[in-house]
């Protein structure tokens, strides 16, 4: 289904980013990945409450992401399959307790720091 | 796979039916890519609405990978008049959510299908997915060096641009009436067959990227906020990255500024010397987004009072309007235009602000991304106002002129205010239009404030077509309402073009209440 046959190099160029995003995309074996690309961007600029370092139960990780709560909005197994979110949520309840403030503060450029007027 | 009695079932199909469809499905997309058990289904069903989950509970999912494994799943549905309800990333939040319109309908989850097929950085344009994901997109231009930005809505590190595309979303960058700027879409028909709009149709085009209107009819619009195919590629145009980009906020002291804002900004707005979608937050937007905390000054029920909205803008610096928009181009036009945005704010009594960390607060931080097509959730802090969860955008359309959004804004504040909700709206200015968008923030644990929540929206609906006012958009819970008003001609051709293309009324029968 390549829409520009014409453009050879272009078009191969393409196909490779193409692969690249597939295997890039899905939540991958990288254990805070799926925090990384998804979670952290509620919970470590306190939009959401901070879950690092709470020793949060693993299965009620689990339980939340697929049903949401509240707010929180329910993520299916074609966003976070099983295994990306079995090991996020050992990630996030293993983390340390200091990890939740070196999580906020190497996140990448943002208003961070307000986060913490607010409570 | 488990074989529980089944307690949803697609409406007048009997549970052997559904089970061999079931069956067949499985063989073609595979067993572990079909959910049909209430706890594999619960992600499917969580939603933001003032009704009951139930009257929104899927009877299974589906995962297909290809357009292929979609045309033989559109062969089972139709030989078993099985509904179904395709969704791309999923994340229609305060319209539906992932859930179908119809309890029962078989949700078709296409967030799989993830490929960015194609990104031509010279035409700067992209052809992509149901499944991709802004954040996807924008790590893949990050990565590539691609200088292309995009405009997104709020959500936008889960939402996509296609399944956001289809329901006409809308984002803060010059590009940010997402339908205008889309070119070409493949769609799958209810009988399977494969359309592509505009130039796509003819073999060997390359140009169904750039031009968007093919010949003959321009179909693309009756494949948005409809029910006529399973839209599986869109393109996109993506925007240059402009060598000076200068965001701002000016913020205004009055509810009845907005009257001045407006008819100043909207000749800058339609000459393009502002291209992008302005925003004009209210107070109680920009508040929760600033982490006021709602119980410090409204402790108790019902509405939040004036004073108390007054005392929030004194203590956190906040306008009763805060604009946002943003100056793209060189830092020769910049500068050019900068001078007249400055007298314009001096002339209308605006405090301009254009460094978000030091003057202004957290809220302006997400805007200033968004309006580069940043994605981030900075936004979701508006459902820490009210808490609980329940929210449904209430969006009539305005004309962009100043008395018609001042009578909006008391519509609707004193509508809500009967009901006990707050005023949590802003106006997106289009080019000629605005959204007003106004999020009906309630707390959906709280079973008095859902019924209240869900008459607050019904009289929203009802008094604005009263006035000729309707919606951009609503939720699949009062679909068939706001369908309603639109008159009846405009539903009878929906209905003729339904029977026509999807006999059975097998694709989101109800959505936007087009139904046989
Ligand atoms: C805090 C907050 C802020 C928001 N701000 C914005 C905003 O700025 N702008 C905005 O537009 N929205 C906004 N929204 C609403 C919504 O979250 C976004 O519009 C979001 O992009 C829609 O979800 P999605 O992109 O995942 O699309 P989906 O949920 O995948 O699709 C939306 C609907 O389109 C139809 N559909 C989807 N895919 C297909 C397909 N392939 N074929 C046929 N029909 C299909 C379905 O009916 C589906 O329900 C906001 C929501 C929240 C919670």
């Amino acid at each position: 289904m390549q829409p520009n046959k014409t453009r050879i190099l272009v078009a191969s160029l393409v196909l490779g980013c193409a692969q690249l995003a597939l295997a890039a995309d899905p939540p991958a074996q990288e254990r805070d990945r799926t925090y990384a690309k998804v979670c952290g961007f509620c919970h470590d600029k306190g939009v959401g409450p901070a879950i690092l370092g709470r020793e949060l139960p693993v299965a009620y990780i689990e339980n939340v992401v697929r049903h949401g709560f509240r707010a929180m909005p329910s993520f299916r197994s074609t966003e976070i399959d099983n295994a990306a979110l079995a090991s996020v949520a050992r990630w996030v309840s293993q983390s340390p307790a200091t990890s939740a403030a070196s999580a906020s503060a190497t996140a990448p450029a943002s208003p961070a720091a307000p986060a913490t007027k607010a409570q | 796979m488990t074989t529980t009695p089944r307690n949803v079932l697609p409406k007048g199909v009997s549970a052997s039916d559904f089970e061999q469809a079931l069956t067949q499905i499985r063989a073609i997309v595979g067993a572990e890519y079909v959910v049909a058990e209430d706890t594999a289904l619960a992600p499917y069903n969580k939603i933001m609405m003032a009704v009951p989950d139930e009257q929104h509970a899927p009877s299974a999912a589906v995962m297909p990978d290809s357009v292929e494994q979609i045309q033989a799943i559109m062969k089972v549905l139709n030989q078993h008049r099985i509904p179904v309800y395709p969704i791309s990333t999923g994340k229609n939040l305060g319209y539906g959510s992932a859930a179908p319109v119809e309890r029962g309908q078989l949700v078709m989850d296409l967030r799989r299908m993830n490929r960015i097929l194609d990104v031509d950085a010279e035409l700067c344009t992209a052809l992509v997915e149901p499944g991709v994901t802004y954040q996807q997109l924008y790590d893949y231009l990050q990565e590539k060096k691609l200088p292309l930005w995009f405009s997104c809505p709020a959500p936008s590190v889960i939402a996509g641009p296609l399944g956001n595309m289809v329901d006409r979303g809308v984002g803060y960058t010059p590009y940010g009436e997402h339908f205008l700027f889309s070119s070409g879409m493949e769609v799958v028909l209810a009988d399977g067959e494969v359309l592509r709009t505009g130039m796509g149709s003819m073999p060997g085009s390359n140009t169904w990227q750039v031009f968007k209107w093919g010949y003959g009819p321009t179909l693309d619009g009756i494949f948005t906020q409809s029910n006529y195919g399973i839209v599986t590629k869109m393109g996109m145009w993506l925007m240059p990255a402009p060598p000076d980009y200068r965001p701002f906020l000016i913020q205004y002291p009055e509810d009845t500024d907005i009257t001045k804002i407006v008819d100043a900004l909207r000749p800058l707005r339609i000459a393009m010397v502002i291209p992008n979608a302005v925003v004009i937050a209210h107070t109680l937007w920009e508040a929760p987004c600033t982490k006021v905390n709602r119980a410090d000054y409204h402790p108790g029920p019902g509405a939040i009072s004036d004073e108390a909205v007054q005392k929030i803008r004194k203590d956190h610096n906040l306008g009763a309007w805060n604009v946002y928009a943003a100056l793209y181009g060189t830092p020769e036009t910049n500068a050019a235009n900068w001078k007249i945005i400055e007298q314009v704010a001096a002339a209308t009594g605006g405090t301009l602000i254009t460094d978000s960390t030091e003057q202004g607060g957290r809220a302006t931080q997400y805007r200033f991304d968004l309006m580069k097509g940043k994605p981030n959730l900075g936004e979701f802090d508006l459902y820490n106002w009210r808490g609980g969860g329940g929210s449904m955008w209430f969006a009539p359309v305005s004309q962009a002129k100043g008395s018609e959004t001042l009578k909006q804004m008391r519509m609707a504040k004193d509508i809500l205010a009967k009901y006990g909700f707050d005023y949590v709206g802003e106006f997106i200015v289009g080019w000629r239009d605005m959204h007003h968008v106004i999020d009906l923030l309630y707390d959906r644990s709280d079973a008095e404030q859902m019924k209240k929540a869900h008459a607050c929206f019904d009289e929203l609906l009802q008094s604005f077509a009263r006035e000729g006012y309707g919606v951009y958009r609503a939720n699949t819970a009062f679909a068939e309402k706001v369908a309603a008003t639109y008159g009846p001609v405009k539903r009878d051709v929906e209905r003729r073009l339904k029977r026509a293309l999807d006999p059975n009324n097998i694709i989101a029968p109800g959505r936007c209440g087009i139904s046989i």
